[in-house]
């Protein structure tokens, strides 16, 4: 099986775009309501790059990827989800095998815990991302299972009291609503995972 | 007068970089490299990592070069822009754990006298609570 | 046993050694060599005068004296500086000497 990684681009591109006013609802709740449209103005200026992204080796084109979402993204989450593109494209071979994500995947978490100076259960992207990266490499997972752990895991940041960034101003208040960046994260994964299903 | 390391300024505002960079010309005076940006890629309240490597290139000082930051995301996106500099660049650029307008005075004012990189980022720091 | 050349004058300036005349202060210090420290009383606690942070820290008030020592081969040179910008206000003009 060899992905299409143009679909997949694309696939992950429109998710996040059709949801930015769901994203930037949940920002608005804890944060400064700008996490949809920053990340659709990433997103778009991934897609506007599309042709000279998908010419890349994989590796390349997921620093292409990460290259964009650090300038064009802005705020907190263009560094953050910067990050994740570019140590996956450090990471990965240019055809991966599950093992390889699931490394690449955990080395690209350990990333955004320096750069965001987070860890887990603090409420952020990385409650979905560690977890799925965990599974990936403990030899159980397939679609389905990393789709329901991943909205499982973004379900799992409404209780937690924000620690880091903007919504943690709000203290005991930013418990109760789902963290965006958990969000976009769990967006991201269950995309690719229908339409890696879909090619499979 | 790259003799002088360089000051950049990085706010979520680029009102507040504008008026924190006045304040340095005003009290510190021109002898030392200054720049400074504000506002995300739409112009709004945000920090981005284009502009802010592109302030630290008009700073730039073969003495290095201190960046003075306020809240979280201009952090991170400074942390993100050094990472982007060219290997011999990023060794000799220092994110200052200060408050944006007194570090940017107390830095440049250490830079003006000719102080090291370190000497400034230290000059800037001591104004932290510990 | 250090050897100091000492001085003293008073500060006219109307804000007192508030953050430009501090900045000017140190910037000045740091053009010599000396060591150079400030005080507010003749029995110290001295201060470095090359330090920003410490110089802005004093809070010396508009008429309060200021006393200046320094050690080292430009000794006498700097003392003479310092003390010649307080008395020259800071050289600043009065519009400027409100907003220090």
């Amino acid at each position: 099986m060899k992905p299409d990684l143009g679909r997949l681009l694309e696939g992950v591109a429109a998710r996040i775009i059709a949801q930015a006013e769901e994203l930037t609802a949940l920002d608005s709740a804890i944060g400064d309501a700008d996490h949809g449209l920053n990340m659709k103005r990433g997103f778009e200026a991934v897609l506007a790059d599309k042709a000279n992204i998908l010419a890349k080796p994989l590796p390349e084109a997921l620093k292409a990827i990460g290259m964009t979402l650090v300038m064009k993204v802005g705020g907190a989450s263009g560094p953050l989800y910067g990050t994740l593109f570019l140590t996956l494209g450090k990471e990965l071979p240019e055809d991966p095998t599950l093992a390889d994500l699931a490394r690449a995947l955990t080395a690209a978490v350990e990333a955004i815990k320096a750069r965001g100076k987070a860890d887990f259960d603090n409420k952020t992207m990385l409650d979905v991302l560690g977890p799925v990266a965990r599974h990936l490499g403990d030899g159980t997972a397939t679609f389905a299972s990393v789709r329901a752990l991943a909205h499982q895991r973004a379900e799992a940041t409404v209780p937690m009291k924000a620690i880091k960034g903007r919504a943690s101003f709000l203290g005991e208040r930013s418990i109760g609503h789902m963290d965006p960046g958990a969000r976009s994260s769990e967006l991201m994964i269950t995309t690719l995972c229908d339409e890696l299903e879909a090619c499979a | 007068m790259k003799d002088k390391v360089g000051i950049v300024i990085v706010s979520h505002s680029i009102d507040v970089a504008r008026g924190t960079a006045d304040m340095v010309r005003q009290m510190v005076g021109d002898t030392v490299p200054l720049a400074y940006c504000g506002g995300n890629p739409e112009g709004g309240l945000g920090t981005d990592v284009a502009k802010i490597l592109k302030a630290i290139d008009e700073a730039w000082s073969d003495k290095g070069v201190a960046i003075l930051v306020d809240l979280g995301g201009a952090e991170t996106n400074s942390e993100m822009a050094v990472e982007l500099l060219d290997a011999g660049r990023q060794g000799k650029v220092v994110i200052c754990n200060a408050p944006i307008v007194e570090g940017a005075v107390m830095a440049a004012t250490e830079a003006s006298g000719g102080g090291s990189l370190e000497d400034v980022r230290r000059t800037a720091e001591e104004l932290s609570p510990q | 046993m250090t050897d100091w050349t000492s001085s003293s004058v008073v500060i006219r300036h109307k804000v007192g050694l508030h953050a430009r005349p501090s900045v000017k202060l140190t910037q000045l210090a740091k053009t010599f060599a000396a060591t150079v420290q400030i005080a507010g009383t003749p029995e110290g606690p001295w201060i470095d005068a090359k330090s920003i942070v410490k110089v802005m820290a004093m809070k010396a008030k508009q008429d309060s004296t200021l006393y200046l020592r320094a050690s080292g081969g430009d000794a006498a040179a700097a003392v003479t500086a310092l003390a010649g910008l307080v008395e020259r206000d800071f050289d600043e003009d009065r519009a400027h000497a409100a907003s220090g």
